[in-house]
């Protein structure tokens, strides 16, 4: 079994593969981590090369994008339209109002109120490959990057090695078959810092990914607010579980559904069972 | 040790063999050096079939380990 | 998003959009497929050695054994085994030395009189049968079919094909999974049918040899059923104890096997062929230890066996690999400890005095009481480089073995001060290749 590690999406990102031969191993590692940076440079929202950038930069005017951002802005409108717009990739807006650094310095309720008239896909005007991004709105693939990343990373891995391999960017993760020994373990990590020991699947094949708030949020008044903000309030969801990973058959939709259960709050456990998905959550 | 108390012996060790596996074992994550080409059960099964093969054309015994039978006319 | 009505449409619409859009990508992305037949193995395992195995004085083999296993995933796994053996040199036909030579017709023999056909013995030499020669193929498959994520089935048949004995045998087994996979039992049943087709044809038992009174076919059948425990004890440390049955019942002679009939002083008078009970039931149990360390790992293995026969055996091995600093290369030392006690019916002669009440008789020395020991030193030596799997490996394996018989008779009269139970001493060379 050979890991090849590198860091990407601010993530510890490996490529597992089991009996490779030493040339591939290294090769394999490499296109898995190219493609995490390509996704990561040219989505990301830090960098002025990236297209987001691009787009940001011409916010106003109708632009015609490239294939790959069309069917990603597809995506993000089917599903905006499957979720009823709890799922929206113009909400990055809101962190201007929201800072989650782990203080009790919520935001008023003007503040947040003031920018929900810039959130909402159904907003900018997107008919592939044309796009027009009204003035101060904000497109943020943060959401579905990683996910994106990993399952790209997987297709491109299985059109050229036939052997057991997963793909893991920084908890998000693939695999193809499971090793001749047995399944992958893999460990989730619990979110409370009291908790040592990782709670551990048996992975045969699929993806897994996990939406949680252990690193991001604000707790005042023993109100804890998570990170992930309700694009139709501007509000963070009240009674949302901890940590909540789901496996699917790709780790966009295990993404998804994921980001989706913890919108739901109180009723993720509920939304989860009705989709029929295979789910883990901390409270 | 005569043939009947072996018997019994062999019987008694196996049950309480049997009643101390449930408290035993491992994690999932603590499975790295189990996992190991040399510690399989199987691990040099071409070398056993070969020694196999010598000890059941030498001696009465066979299997154990496996089924017994011989598969072959050499005893 | 409301819950209730058609809220299971999402996951459903949700596949959709993610099959779009990783589709689309996927035919976007520029890198073809390279599958290539190395890649295509990478499911396959090939294990093969060539043996030589040499007796002192007596019987030399040659076994090439090859076995191929393929992994479909899922738990799903086919082994498929191919050997063929090649035996040549001299084998004990039963009889005793004698202080006079003694002369003894090949199994294909009708006569004592027809020289090619036949062999003499020098006074206090072992009998033996120089032309022993034999080749025999066979084949294994086993298939192992996952039933639910901790139980599986397997599926498996041998057969094995010489001049004068075809073997057939079928057996299945399951197993589950208890305890985290701490646990597994399995349990396994084995059907064998041989039919003999003895050269000369099969002797009548017990019978006068010099009169060569031979019969045509024979066959034997066997059934058996074994019930294993594998146990996960601590990280470093497996163990597995099984428990097993088997009974065979039919011709269950050695039909080139005699007995040397002597008189009070000890000197020869004639031979009879041998006779066995028509059944035999055995009972084994078996545990086995697997300890591994950073750099080693040790296997004790302990099986005790009976039989109706009345034959009881102890069996204790010890392999101990030892890997170097790289853990590319080993050297692993084994050792083997048995015993066994003579079948009831196991004699080294027949007094002529005895008379007509014996039913049951052998002197095949497999059937007496003796200890065995082997010692073994094995090299092993990984072979990434050359070969690009990382579990390709070159080995050499050279062991030593010898029996010596215990509760040892002395024969009366003429017989004093001859070796009667020579002891058994054995080469075996072994080179390896796994890929």
């Amino acid at each position: 079994m050979l890991a090849i590690r590198f860091k990407a999406m601010a993530s510890p990102c490996e490529v597992l593969l089991h009996s490779p031969r030493r040339g591939d191993a290294l090769r394999l590692g490499a296109v898995a981590a190219a493609e995490a940076w390509r996704v990561e440079g040219k989505y990301s929202r830090y960098r002025d090369d990236s297209v987001v950038a691009w787009i940001h930069r011409n916010r106003g005017s109708e632009i015609s994008v490239d294939e790959e951002t069309a069917s990603l802005l597809d995506f993000a409108s089917h599903c905006f339209d499957i979720s009823d717009g709890l799922f929206d990739v113009t909400s990055g807006v809101l962190r201007r109002a929201w800072k989650f650094d782990g203080s009790n310095r919520i935001p008023d309720a003007a503040a947040v109120a003031r920018l929900l008239p810039l959130v909402g896909f159904d907003k900018l005007r997107w008919q592939s490959p044309r796009l027009l991004l009204p003035a101060d709105m904000e497109l943020d693939f943060g959401g579905i990057g990683k996910e994106y990343a990993v399952d790209r990373a997987y297709d491109l891995l299985a059109a050229q090695y036939a052997g057991p391999f997963l793909v893991n960017f920084g908890g998000d993760l693939r695999a193809n078959r499971p090793p001749p020994n047995g399944p992958w373990q893999v460990g989730i990590e619990r979110p409370d810092t009291d908790q040592t020991a990782a709670m551990v699947l048996d992975l045969e094949r699929g993806a897994l990914a996990t939406s949680g708030d252990s690193r991001r949020f604000l707790l005042k008044d023993t109100v804890r607010y998570g990170h992930i903000l309700d694009p139709r309030t501007g509000w963070p969801v009240p009674e949302s579980p901890r940590s909540v990973t789901v496996a699917a058959s790709s780790c966009t939709e295990a993404g998804l559904l994921s980001t989706l259960a913890l919108l739901h709050g109180a009723q993720a456990r509920a939304f989860l069972e009705d989709q029929g998905a295979r789910y883990w959550l901390v409270h | 040790m005569n043939p009947g108390k072996m018997n019994l012996a062999v019987i008694v060790a196996g049950a309480m063999f049997l009643s101390g596996c449930a408290s035993l074992g491992v994690k999932p994550w603590q499975r790295d050096v189990l996992a190991r080409k040399d510690m399989q059960l199987s691990a040099g099964s071409i070398d056993s079939a070969v020694d196999d093969h010598l000890y059941f054309s030498k001696e009465a015994s066979s299997g154990g380990r496996s089924f017994a039978g011989g598969g072959c006319g050499c005893n | 998003m409301q819950l209730g009505a058609d809220t299971r449409g999402v996951r459903r619409r949700l596949v959709a959009a993610t099959c779009a859009l990783l589709t689309a990508s996927a035919t976007r992305s520029q890198a073809t497929p390279r599958a290539s037949i190395d890649e295509m193995l990478s499911d396959w395992r090939l294990d093969s050695a060539l043996a030589y195995y040499h007796e002192d004085g007596r019987i030399q083999a040659i076994e090439p054994v090859v076995s191929v296993s393929r992994d479909f995933g899922d738990g799903e796994t086919l082994d498929l085994n191919f050997t063929f053996d090649s035996l040549t040199g001299s084998s004990p036909n039963g009889a005793l030395p004698s202080r006079k030579p003694q002369t003894f017709a090949s199994p294909s023999g009708t006569s004592l009189m027809l020289a090619h056909h036949s062999y003499t013995t020098a006074p206090g030499e072992l009998p033996v049968d120089p032309h022993y020669h034999d080749q025999r193929f066979a084949l294994g498959a086993d298939w192992t079919l996952p039933l639910t994520r901790l139980t599986r089935v397997t599926v498996g048949g041998k057969f094995s094909d010489e001049h004068d004995f075809l073997s057939v045998t079928a057996d299945a087994s399951i197993a589950h999974d208890f305890n985290d996979k701490n646990t597994t039992v399995s349990l396994g049943l084995f059907d064998e049918n041989d039919s003999l087709s003895p050269i000369g044809g099969a002797p009548v038992p017990l019978s006068d040899y010099a009169l060569f009174e031979k019969t045509g076919h024979k066959s034997k059948n066997g059934a058996g059923v074994l019930l294993s425990v594998t146990q996960v004890m601590t990280r470093t440390w497996l163990t597995e104890f099984n428990l097993s049955a088997d009974r065979f019942t039919g011709y269950l002679n050695d039909p080139y096997k005699i007995i040397s009939v002597i008189d009070d002083g000890g000197d020869t008078v004639g031979y009879v062929y041998e006779n066995r009970p028509q059944s035999r039931t055995r009972r084994s149990a078996y545990l086995e230890n697997r300890v591994g360390w950073e750099r080693a790992s040790a296997a004790l293995s302990l099986r005790y066996m009976s039989d109706s026969w009345g034959v009881h055996s102890a069996t204790a091995q010890l392999n101990l690999r030892q890997w170097n600093a790289e853990r590319d290369k080993y050297l692993e030392p084994t050792a083997r400890w048995y015993r066994q006690t003579a079948a009831d019916f196991y004699t080294p002669w027949l007094l002529n005095s005895a008379g007509p009440d014996v039913t049951v008789a052998s002197s095949d020395s497999r059937l007496g009481a003796f200890r065995a020991l082997t010692y073994g030193l094995k090299f092993g030596m990984k072979l990434n480089d050359k070969f690009g799997r990382d579990d390709s490996e070159l080995n050499l394996r050279v062991e030593y073995y010898q029996q010596t018989v215990e509760s040892a008779v002395p024969g009366p009269g003429s017989l004093q001060g001859l070796d009667l139970y020579p002891s058994l001493k054995a080469v075996l060379l072994e080179i390896g290749f796994s890929y």
